[in-house]
């Protein structure tokens, strides 16, 4: 029972292997080998279980990680599995696709110097290895409410908010445009970050919950939502956020700039062999690209292109390294890949005539905080530059685009767009047409995968109170 | 009510007192006004050990109890008119000093005598000198009078008197609640009282027949009273009619809630009917009235009081393997039917035929006695009180735990502990009633299944849900109790909302906290004095004490009161109970009220009870749909209060099978109000799932571990309070409850201690609806919990995430804006103390932040908590230490001992600890302390000790406290000086002694009744008193014990702001709090509720960068802050002194932003202010409940009564005039160190000499400055308690004659040698020459007695080397180094928990082998093949002491030192190498 007190100093922090760049650029599959059993544990080992356990502070979704931490050290998958699960519908996926390194692993005691705890890795490790031996969530005590929620997208606030349902006793129905579930964690995210099999199988496992997929089916166009309305006890809009932010910059439409999410959307498709006239596949290979952007989504930009074959990847950032809103580790991961990057640099202007030719950057330098405590950039004058390219990606973000439907069954929405949600005496993620909830990133702009799965989790928690089972 | 109308926090119940005692008789029954003389003068002598009132001249109270003087009597009667029959009575009653009121009692009086047949012969003034009296003594001064009473013609004496009791009780239930002068001191054939409210020098004086040559007595009882209160009480004065007592009964609320619900049982053929005097016990005044009342109740029924006494307080029995099993037989009979009256207590009694003393099974208060020549035998306190020619002494000794001696005066005889033995063992045949009547229940060896009919899983959720079982609790409590046999270790404190703050679902156990005994009486050590302890249970009927007969040994013998499924199954099935319990269900409808539901379940138990059912069975094991089940805890206590109400408690027993049981804690509960025992079947079912699951070694018998951990648990608890037996600990309701409403405590927990009200039925109806909701829904988890650990969404925890982060951003950054931010989170955080309900309101107008005093002002009211190193890591400790002594605040060193490197710059401690480990206390380490803190209780785990792992006793630690590194080092839980509250004013006048200059502290923790506690603390002269919350850190602790002990600060520092100014002793003490203290607005309210001083632990840890990560026992702080481990330390420790000096700055400032918003302009206009708080009504429902008008109150102040402290210091009454003329004629040889030889007389009130000289040296020359050069010091007579207390290198002390307790404390140096007078005829071998506790953390020097020493020799002893003649009970208890030779006689658990040094044992009857203790050590004889080292440094020691005490028994050794040393044992620690003792032995010196 009781180990070693200074494990953690004895054994080091260890990730698992990465594939080494000049041999992963070739090729689309994930970068990062798994640990063993052994691996696991002795790295979960290192955790010193805090008083207060910072790592599940910071985590969005509060995962037990101190707890599943021990599990894993003491052999014991299924529980952990089934503990990540109380807090995380995709556990598997946010092991994968969190930046770790600004939350749980930020926050770890150990990252004092000591080396934090390898919280990401195990967390993955956990799901995927209980799955392959055989756990399948616990239903046996699920009492059967006999009502049904539709869900209308199955990315992963959709997803999660499903799965509280179902373990809830109540049928959920997930409406989905595309051909797979997954929404952008499918779609968006490239598959060397993300295997899709991984996705199918969470798509198996929630099938075998009893989640119902209504696929292929764009609501408001395929089927009304009027219809789902009225035939369902309740309704959750988890829709995500599309619509590209305009950089405002001068001659966005030249022929080869692109949006970002088109073009990882195009190259999800062509691995997937899904033909999509909306997301065409685009072709990058010996290209000069310019990805504009120093989010996680540039970063996906930037390693897709060199994985097309681009002749050389540059990235565009107006702040420094240090202020950059992705996950470092993807920076690292694509510095390593070779994309070049070019900080303190403001687009101004796409230059070109017909295709695109160059971006026109100025030279900045960061100004004093805004309210949110990030430092502005200011343009200095007389810097400015042309950098030439011969595709350029725009990677600024995204908006939700609220189809009309919504408004139409009177919920209300915000300045920015995004739906209203928890009106005063309403719950949580409720929406201002009581039977209606939302979450995910069309309630808070585009964010993180795993705060869309706390807002569909909490939604649904929600839904059932309102349900009342 | 407005505020002025609330009652405030003082109740008289907590009052305690402690004493100077002693009893000369003479043998043959010769009267003589010598015994009268010299009792009185043993008194004068023994004034040291009570207290004195502040207005200087009315002590506590004093008194004798003298033989019935019939001569005299009779004398003074006729010059009264009297006329006395051949046979009579007298007695003294206290009236009121209004005529018609006194009257009227005394016609009550006279009528109850006409009553009972007998008659009155007259009423006599007695003559007083009112002068003598102090002010408050005289505004409360009885008119006295003595009222005679004939005895009919042909009654017997023992008629008479139980008539005269009759007469008593009846008249005192008369007047009782007419008038509070009245008392009816004594009145008896056999005895008269003369007592009051004076200093003993008055008490002749006062009473002018005591001066009287014709006052002839054979016998007399004489008493000095200390008590925590100074409200003059007469009544309370001792002797009482029978007894006087030293100590306390700490088992006392059970003992008077036993004797109401045995009332009945009371009755015997010789007494009659005596229903109409209920209560037959007092359940108020003090506990020796309680146990004076039992006594006289027993003695009237017809028993000899030498057997009613012994069967009261009865030795430690059950482990004693070595009784004779006729009297062991008769301990076993009486224990099913009386539970020990424990103490620590020393007893003299007497009626007319018996004078005797006995001791409690503890043996903690010191009975010394002498046997002279002319047959008289004196017994007190210390030894002595008169003086007496050491060529009269044919005997002198000491009483040893649980022994009594007796004076038989009517047949001339002395009896011995085995003849009064002999005596009572053969009033019926006890053994074979036993082994009759008794059934032992076994369990088998294996019990691998531990729930039968194991749940299904779903059902066991639906269960865990409904009792509320989290995750957190499986894993870090039940399932840690099951492995490991003992609790989870935690570190740091209790962060949480109490239960009636708090917004989450709670425990109703949560509501209780466990009391705990602090100073005045002290907690037992449950590991290593195990032997004294007992959870035996006894099930069956309790019947009348009076009664003989096989009958009453019917019984069922259970050694725990946590069952298995086995033994429930055993005791169902057998003969007794077959057909002879009933089934109660605490289910109810969750329509019905809870009440009601309560009201069914007594109901209930009545019924069955009545029908003749010998047991009851509370259950809420059988869940339905719509029902909810009523709370163990209240249905137990409830019903047990129904019953004994009803006088059935006795006739039948409380079996509880209950899911709510988890902890320790939740066992104690249950038994502390009224179960027998407990089935904990959840448990079991939760075990048997995590077996199932794989977790655990599927060979380990999970329930039986966890019955062992809870049994572990238990004895923690019970000896917190000091109580050994669990008969004891039953129904005596041994908590405070924090938050509950009245309607519960009334109904269900009737006479505990609650204060401020709160939840009530209704809101423990809506938790267990809730929980019933939870229970039945898909979600199919267990809450994660969140109680011990941080969690998302779980229970509040005051140091969060966001505030840690905050603060350390602030001191690392030095902004205050960030600071701001921090305080806001603070300030505005939910409802989380009883603080954060309470809202400064200004005086006046704001004033301007410039006129507030500045902050260095306030920056000098800040200390930082004790916390050792060893605790904390080197650089933690320093970095503090430098940051408090820069802003002009002081840190405290806490136990462990100090660099004396660091004694004179600015990394020096101001503030040194004395803790009850005494680790590396030595005189130089206290003349380097501006305070000297004593550290009673520490508020994460009052009433208990410590232990240092081994792993964490490095190089450094090890040096600072004696010891070696690598072994573990254990602190007690009592200080081993301090067992009541005058040991702990001697303890305060040691220290002053040996430092002149420090300021003495004393440091205790809020419970019911710290107050009173606080009073006696100031009238043992501390001029400093902190008082702790609840919510205190450690670096290691049992987690129940950081839960569940100690009261929230703002109850406990209000208490005794508002109890000292009652007794006029604020002025005179310096009061400070801590606990939780983070912002300058909780200083602020510190401040209104009468602090003026403010203690800081967690805050300056946290600003040094720990994290509340709660590992620091693990020695793994992964901050560096709480670890020993270098790289840790050099790595990663990031803490500089500006951090703290950030944190206080900053608070300093905040207090002063503060100041300025209130208007005021310093801190003195807003301390003890508590009109100035707002009280606020709350967010809850259950907090909208809450009455903390009691904290505010104002009742207590009187006009113009000071606030705070205006004295600068307390000095003691004491002045210690030999040893200022010691220091005068030595005083050029130290500072010239020259040395020299000096010759003084002494007496038993010439107390801690020595120390004064030893603290001057260590001041000049430090501890070992005059090794070179000593002085030598001659005395002659008997010594005072503490004899070369502190003693250096140097100083040598040369006592002919004998000395009292604590001889050689925390000795380091020189040569302390006592041996007796050459004229004395005794035989010194066998004999007492020092008392009790001697030795107690020495860590050096050299100690020769030629005599026997008392209980507890050397305990803690890390160094010096001792050769004594023979020991009482508990040698070399948690010895870590240093020698002792003990050339006799050792008493029982020697070395228990000693982890170094060694000994040599004498064992010429063979006995050693059962008599030490055998955890930790081992013994081996000396061989002179294999052993030449030992062989000669024996040799050595034994040659020294013949050098120094020329012992005859030691030159008897000595001359057949071959045959002797065969029987020698070396005793040592197992973990240590024999070979290599004596080497390390060399090393260390």
């Amino acid at each position: 029972m009781s180990k070693h007190p200074l494990q953690y100093l004895e054994l080091s922090r260890r990730d698992p292997e990465t594939e080494i760049p000049e041999v992963r650029i070739k090729h689309f599959d994930e970068i990062y080998q798994s640990y063993d059993g052994a691996e696991a544990a002795s790295q979960a080992g290192r955790c010193i279980s805090c008083g207060i356990p910072y790592c599940e502070w910071k985590c969005p979704v509060h995962n037990y990680i101190p707890n599943w931490l021990e599990l894993i050290e003491e052999g014991r998958l299924f529980e952990a599995a089934e503990l990540s699960h109380q807090t995380n519908s995709l556990p598997e996926i946010c092991g994968r696709v969190c930046p770790q390194d600004r939350l749980c692993e930020d926050a770890c005691t150990l990252n004092n110097g000591v080396g934090a705890i390898s919280i990401g890795n195990i967390e993955r490790y956990i799901t995927d290895e209980a799955i392959k031996q055989g756990w399948r969530p616990d239903m046996d005590n699920v009492k059967n409410s006999s009502k049904r929620v539709a869900i209308i997208g199955a990315g992963p606030a959709g997803l999660s908010a499903a799965d509280i349902l179902a373990r809830g006793g109540v049928s959920p129905v997930v409406f989905d445009a595309y051909p797979e579930i997954g929404g952008l964690l499918t779609f968006g995210i490239p598959t060397f970050k993300l295997d899709k099999k991984v996705v199918k199988m969470r798509r198996h496992i929630m099938e075998g919950m009893g989640v119902e997929f209504i696929l292929n089916t764009h609501v408001g166009k395929d089927k009304s939502f009027s219809s789902i309305y009225d035939e369902f006890d309740a309704v959750f809009i988890g829709i995500g956020t599309y619509q590209q932010i305009n950089g405002g910059l001068i001659s966005e439409d030249l022929t080869g700039v692109h949006e970002a999410l088109t073009y990882l959307i195009g190259s999800v498709n062509q691995q997937l062999k899904i033909t999509d006239s909306n997301n065409p596949y685009i072709d990058l290979s010996e290209k000069n690209v310019v990805v504009l952007g120093g989010g996680d989504t540039g970063m996906d930009c930037n390693r897709t292109a060199i994985r097309q074959g681009a002749a050389k990847v540059s990235c565009i950032y107006r702040r420094d390294e240090a202020n950059m809103p992705g996950s470092r580790r993807e920076v690292v991961n694509s510095k390593e890949e070779g994309v070049d990057f070019l900080f303190n640099k403001q687009p101004i202007e796409i230059v070109g005539k017909e295709y695109v030719t160059g971006v026109r950057v100025a030279e900045t330098k960061l100004g004093e905080p805004d309210e949110n405590g990030r430092r502005l950039p200011e343009l200095i004058d007389g810097s400015e530059e042309i950098i030439s390219a011969d595709a350029v990606i725009i990677a600024f973000g995204y908006l939700p685009n609220i189809p009309k439907w919504v408004s139409d069954h009177s919920v209300n929405s915000r300045s920015n767009g995004c739906i209203e949600v928890a009106p005063k005496d309403h719950l949580p993620f409720q929406t201002s047409n009581s039977k209606i909830f939302a979450g995910g990133d069309v309630v808070r702009g585009s964010d993180l995968v795993v705060t869309a799965v706390f807002e569909g989790r909490e939604a649904a928690k929600s839904i059932l109170s309102y349900l009342s089972v | 009510m407005t505020k002025k109308d609330a009652k405030g926090l003082y109740d008289p119940l907590f009052e305690h007192d402690s004493c100077g005692f002693g009893l000369i008789a003479n043998i043959d029954d010769k009267s003589s006004h010598w015994v009268v003389k010299t009792a009185i003068n043993s008194l004068k002598r023994l004034t040291h050990r009570g207290a004195i009132s502040a207005d200087g001249k009315s002590g506590d109270g004093c008194g004798v109890l003298i033989k019935f003087p019939s001569e005299f009597l009779r004398a003074v009667a006729i010059d009264s008119n009297i006329k006395l029959d051949a046979k009579f009575a007298a007695g003294t009653v206290f009236l009121n000093p209004k005529k018609r009121m006194a009257n009227k009692v005394k016609k009550i009086i006279e009528s109850t005598i006409k009553q009972e047949g007998l008659g009155l012969a007259g009423w006599r003034e007695v003559p007083i000198d009112a002068s003598v009296c102090g002010q408050s003594a005289k505004d409360t001064l009885p008119h006295i009078e003595q009222v005679y009473v004939n005895c009919s013609e042909g009654m017997s004496n023992e008629t008479f008197n139980r008539k005269l009791f009759l007469v008593r009780r009846r008249a005192e239930t008369q007047f009782e609640g007419l008038d509070e002068f009245s008392y009816i001191a004594s009145l008896s054939s056999d005895s008269i009282s003369y007592k009051g409210m004076v200093m003993p020098d008055g008490l002749p004086r006062f009473y002018l027949d005591l001066l009287d040559d014709r006052l002839e007595a054979s016998a007399c009882l004489f008493h000095q009273r200390f008590s925590t209160n100074t409200l003059p009480e007469w009544r309370l004065a001792q002797p009482f009619r029978f007894l006087a007592h030293n100590g306390e009964i700490n088992t006392i609320q059970g003992n008077r809630n036993w004797a109401i619900a045995r009332a009945q049982h009371f009755y015997s053929d010789d007494l009659g009917d005596i229903s109409d005097l209920k209560p037959i016990v007092s359940m108020t005044g003090s506990d020796s009235s309680s146990l004076d009342n039992m006594l006289e109740i027993m003695q009237a029924s017809g028993m000899s009081i030498i057997q009613a006494m012994r069967i009261l307080i009865p030795p430690a029995w059950q482990a004693d393997e070595m009784m004779d099993s006729e009297i062991k037989a008769f301990y076993e009979f009486y224990s099913c039917h009386m539970e020990p009256w424990d103490g620590p207590a020393g007893i003299v009694l007497m009626n007319g035929r018996y004078a005797a003393c006995c001791l409690d099974r503890n043996g903690l208060r010191p009975a010394r006695y002498v046997l002279t020549k002319d047959r008289h035998i004196t017994i007190a306190s210390e030894i002595g009180v008169y003086d007496y020619p050491e060529e009269d002494v044919i005997k002198k000794g000491k009483l040893g735990p649980g022994e009594m001696l007796a004076v038989d005066l009517l047949k001339g005889e002395l009896l011995s502990n085995d003849q009064i033995h002999d005596h009572i063992k053969v009033g019926a045949p006890y053994q074979k009633w036993l082994r009759d009547g008794f059934r032992y229940l076994d369990s088998k060896l294996i019990d691998r299944t531990i729930a039968a009919e194991p749940m299904e899983k779903e059902t066991l959720i639906t269960y865990q849900k409904m009792f509320n079982v989290s995750r957190e609790e499986i894993k870090e409590v039940i399932s840690v109790l099951a492995s490991t046999e003992q609790e989870a270790v935690g570190s740091m404190g209790d962060d949480t909302p109490m239960p009636v703050l708090s917004k989450k679902l709670r425990s109703p156990f949560d509501y209780f906290r466990q009391q705990f005994a602090q100073v005045t009486n002290p907690p037992i050590d449950s590991l290593r004095e195990r032997v004294v302890m007992t959870l035996q249970t006894n099930i069956g009927r309790t019947s009348g004490l009076f009664e003989l007969t096989a009958k009453h040994a019917e019984q069922i013998i259970i050694n725990s009161p946590i069952l298995s499924q086995q033994k429930l199954r055993q005791l169902l099935r057998s003969e007794m109970f077959g057909d002879s319990h009933a089934f109660i269900d605490l289910n109810f409808p969750e329509t019905t009220d809870y009440l009601s539901a309560l009201k069914r379940i007594c109901d209930e138990a009545e019924v069955a009870a009545k029908a003749g059912n010998l047991f009851i069975m509370l259950s809420d094991r059988y869940l339905k749909p719509g029902m909810i089940p009523a709370h163990a805890l209240l249905a137990t206590g409830a019903v047990h209060h129904h019953l004994v109400g009803l006088g059935l408690r006795c006739s039948t027993n409380i079996i509880v099978e209950t899911g709510v049981a988890r902890d320790p804690h939740h066992f104690a509960c249950l038994i502390g109000y009224g179960a027998t025992a407990v089935y904990p079947y959840l448990i079991y079912q939760s075990l048997h799932d995590l077996a199932r699951r794989g977790n655990v070694d599927r060979t380990q018998q999970l329930g039986r571990s966890f019955r062992r951990g809870i049994r572990k648990g238990l004895f923690k608890i019970m000896s917190k309070m000091g109580i050994s037996c669990l008969s004891s600990y039953r129904g005596a309701q041994l908590f405070e409850i924090v938050g509950l409403h009245s309607e519960i405590v009334e109904f269900c927990f009737s006479g505990t201690v609650s204060r401020i009200q709160g939840t009530k039925f209704s809101d423990l109806m809506d938790d267990q609806k809730e929980l019933a909701r939870l229970s039945r829904s898909n979600e199919q988890s267990l809450s994660q919990g969140g109680l011990l650990k941080y969690v998302y969404d779980g229970e509040y925890h005051c140091y969060n995430p966001e505030v840690i982060s905050t603060l350390q951003a602030a001191v690392k950054t030095g902004n205050y804006q960030t600071y701001i931010e921090y305080a806001d989170l603070v300030n505005h955080r939910q409802v989380s103390t009883l603080r954060d309900l309470m809202k400064p309101v200004p005086l006046g107008d704001s004033i301007k932040l410039e006129d507030v005093e500045p902050v260095q002002d306030i920056l000098i009211r800040f200390d930082s908590a004790g916390m050792s190193l060893g605790a904390l890591s080197p650089e933690a400790h320093e970095a503090l230490a430098i940051a408090m002594n820069r802003i002009g605040a002081r840190s405290n060193s806490g136990e462990g001992g100090e660099d004396p490197s660091r004694y004179k710059n600015e990394r020096r401690s101001k503030i040194k600890q004395i803790a009850s480990g005494r680790f590396g206390v030595t005189a130089e380490y206290l003349v380097n302390a501006e305070v000297i803190q004593i550290k009673i209780a520490q508020g994460a785990k009052p009433g208990e000790g410590g232990q240092l792992p081994g792993h964490k006793v490095d190089n450094v630690i090890a040096k600072l406290r004696y010891a070696k590194p690598g072994v573990g080092l254990i602190s007690p839980p009592p200080h081993h000086d301090i067992y009541s509250i005058e040991d702990l004013g001697q303890l305060i006048f040691d220290l002053k002694q040996v430092n002149p200059d420090a300021l003495v502290s004393v440091k205790l923790v809020a419970e019911p009744g710290v107050g009173t506690i606080a009073a006696g603390v100031v009238k043992a002269y501390a001029d400093l008193i902190t008082i702790s919350g609840y919510d205190g850190g450690t670096g290691a602790s049992p987690l129940s014990s950081v839960k569940y002990a100690g009261s929230p600060w703002e109850l406990g520092l209000s208490e005794v702001h508002q109890v000292l100014i009652k007794n006029d002793l604020r002025h005179k003490v310096r009061l400070q709090t801590d606990g939780g203290l983070k912002t300058g607005l909780d200083v602020i309210k510190a401040a209104m509720l009468g602090a003026e001083s403010y203690g800081f632990g967690t805050g300056p840890m946290v600003a040094l960068g720990c994290k509340y990560l709660r590992i620091c026992h693990l020695n793994n702080c992964a901050t560096g802050v709480a670890t020993q481990n270098n790289l840790l330390r050099s790595e990663y420790f990031i803490g500089l002194p500006e951090m703290v000096i950030n944190f206080f700055t900053f608070i300093a400032e905040d207090v002063r932003y503060w100041l300025a918003k209130l208007g005021a302009k310093n801190l003195e206009d807003i301390i003890g202010r508590t009109d100035l708080i707002e009280l606020l009504p709350g967010e809850t429902k259950r907090q909208k409940n809450l009455d903390l008008r009691p904290i505010i109150a104002s009742d207590h102040l009187i006009e113009g009564a000071p606030r705070f402290c205006t004295a600068l210091r307390n000095d003691p009454f004491d002045k210690g005039e030999l040893a200022e003329n010691m220091l005068s004629q030595t005083l050029s040889s130290i500072q010239n160190k020259t040395g020299g030889d000096f010759s003084f007389k002494i007496s038993n009130f010439n107390r801690s000499i020595g120390a004064r000289l030893s603290g001057e040296i260590a001041r000049i020359h430090g501890n070992d400055g005059m090794i070179d050069t000593p002085i030598n010091i001659n005395l002659n007579g008997t010594a005072g308690q503490s004899l070369g207390a502190f003693n250096v290198s140097g100083m040598n002390l040369i006592l002919t004659g004998d000395a009292n307790d604590y001889v050689g404390k925390g000795m380091g140096g020189g040569r302390i040698i006592i041996k007796p007078s050459e004229k004395a005829e005794f035989i010194p071998k066998d004999t007492v020459i020092i008392g009790n506790t001697c030795l107690y953390g020495a860590t050096g020097g050299h100690l020769f007695a030629s005599g026997h020493a008392g209980e507890r020799f050397a305990v803690r002893n890390s160094g010096a080397i001792a050769v004594v003649e023979g020991v009482g009970d508990h040698c070399c208890e948690y010895m870590t180094n240093g020698v002792v030779v003990v050339l006799g006689p050792t008493g029982i658990n020697f070395g228990a928990g000693m982890t170094g040094g060694f000994a040599y044992v004498l064992d010429l009857e063979r006995k050693f082998v059962d008599l030490y203790n055998h955890e930790l050590i081992d013994i081996h004889r000396i061989t002179p093949e294999n052993m030449e080292a030992h062989l000669h440094h024996l040799r050595s020691l034994i040659v020294e002491h013949i050098e120094y005490t020329d012992s005859k028994w030691a030159q008897e050794i000595l001359q057949d030192y071959r045959s002797y040393l065969a029987k020698f044992w070396v005793v040592k620690p197992k973990a240590a190498e024999l070979g290599s003792l004596i080497t390390s032995l060399r090393e260390a010196a």
